[in-house]
């Protein structure tokens, strides 16, 4: 405690007011401040700023190709989707030529089968027409030859009885009447 | 029981006796090896010894954040690099990116000088050397010599013409002139003056509180105990500020001095 005293009375023995102002302590500081001053602008600018610098110049180099390079890759991804685009249209384009062309030869050959299938058509009509019409003749010869028969007959008949002229004349009007109605009727 | 409290009595007699607050104190420069050479006094104090503290410091600090420097930064070649591009880009806004390679290393060295002396200078026990008229007295006058010598160097007599600006009636240059003079050079004063203030006042505020401290008793002495611990934090904070101020001060002279307002 008495040492502290001590101390505190000795330093208030010294001039009263800032110590900053106490011109013998002056020369000194002016001195080593410069000096400090220029010891560490050495250091800093020998040892420490040409490093830093580098580091950041490289680095922004570093950055700059990779925005470059990435520029160049986005570029030929571009020209590259361009490229797709276009084989993808004209592929597209191929395609429905393709479809075109096909629809068109189906067309033509629904065409052609539907003229193909009317001909045989028409060709059949007639062969159907003309059996019938053969049939029809067929039937007629044979109803002519019915009807001699019955004619013969009849004949046969009316000759085996006395017939005078008159009767048998009638007959023979009555039997005509009869085949020509038969004929019509067939018709 | 009695025994203590009839210690602490006489310890608070005593106190009260034998301390007396002497908050300037913490300024009192003592010359620790004392020498001169060719009359000049190059004697070693508390303020040189901490002044070179700080030097390794700030030395230091760099050196080893970008040793081993890798393209990907590591946490404190981040620092050292926001350190470096801090000072580069307040340069370029306010000098122009042309003429920023010539002044940046003494700017970038004042700044980290400054900057870790008023740190240093909060350590308990430690030394401000930025508390110093003296010191930041020659720091202004580092800088604002640089700027001038600079200003003569780059544009001849043509500097004179800062001293006398454009537009100005020719009747009213016999007073514009002399004020400019004085404006000129009060640029180192109010330099040194803040920095050197700035210091001095948050020190004292402490010293005062640190002083309250240990004198009042225990009920009391909780109040500027956690002053103190605030005001430290605050001094920080102030100390950035100075040194930035000091620096964008400095680019702000080095852009007179080559641009001529």
């Amino acid at each position: 405690m008495i040492s502290v005293a001590n101390a505190a009375a000795e330093v208030h023995a010294k001039p009263e007011g800032m110590p900053q102002f106490e011109p013998s302590m002056f020369e000194h500081q002016i001195f080593w401040s410069v000096i400090s001053f220029l010891i560490l602008l050495y250091l800093l600018n020998k040892h420490v700023m040409p490093a830093i610098k580098e580091l950041l110049d490289v680095r922004a180099k570093k950055i700059e190709d990779d925005l470059a390079s990435a520029q160049k890759a986005r570029r030929e991804a571009e020209k590259i989707q361009a490229d797709l685009n276009n084989k993808l249209i004209s592929s597209h384009k191929v395609a429905s030529d393709v479809c075109e062309q096909a629809r068109v030869e189906a067309s033509l050959l629904r065409e052609r089968a539907v003229e193909e299938l009317s001909l045989e058509l028409e060709k059949k009509k007639k062969a159907a027409v003309e059996d019938i019409e053969i049939a029809k003749k067929k039937a007629l010869a044979e109803v002519q030859a019915v009807v001699v028969d019955v004619a013969v007959m009849a004949t046969e008949k009316l000759i085996a009885k006395n017939v005078t002229k008159e009767s048998a004349s009638a007959m023979v009007d009555e039997a005509l009447n009869e085949i020509k109605d038969s004929k019509t009727s067939l018709h | 029981m009695t025994l203590i409290s009839s210690a602490l009595a006489s310890e608070a007699a005593s106190t009260v006796v034998e301390r007396k607050m002497d908050p300037l104190h913490h300024f009192q420069v003592h010359k620790i090896w004392d020498m001169s050479v060719f009359g000049v006094d190059i004697s070693v104090s508390n303020s040189v010894v901490w002044m070179w503290i700080a030097v390794a410091v700030a030395f230091f600090f760099f050196y080893y954040s970008i040793t081993g420097a890798k393209r990907i930064p590591g946490r404190m070649q981040s620092l050292a690099e926001l350190g470096y591009l801090f000072i580069y880009d307040m340069m370029v806004g306010i000098i122009g990116k042309d003429e920023v390679p010539k002044f940046f290393p003494y700017v970038f060295t004042i700044f980290y000088f400054i900057l870790f002396c008023n740190l240093l200078g909060l350590i308990p026990g430690s030394f401000t050397p930025t508390s110093q008229i003296i010191v930041t007295g020659t720091f202004a006058a580092i800088i604002v010599g640089i700027s001038f010598l600079y200003g003569f160097y780059r544009n001849g007599i043509h500097y004179l013409k800062f001293f006398v600006p454009s537009g100005v009636p020719v009747l009213l240059l016999p007073l514009i002139i002399p004020i400019e003079i004085i404006s000129f050079l009060a640029r180192p004063v109010s330099l040194s003056v803040r920095l050197f203030a700035n210091m001095t006042a948050g020190h004292t505020m402490l010293a005062v509180m640190f002083f309250y401290v240990v004198t009042l008793p225990i009920y009391g002495s909780w109040l500027p105990f956690g002053f103190s611990v605030v005001f430290t934090g605050v001094e920080i904070f102030i100390g950035f500020i100075q040194a930035y101020i000091f620096t964008i001060l400095t680019c702000v002279y080095i852009n007179d001095a080559i641009h001529l307002h």
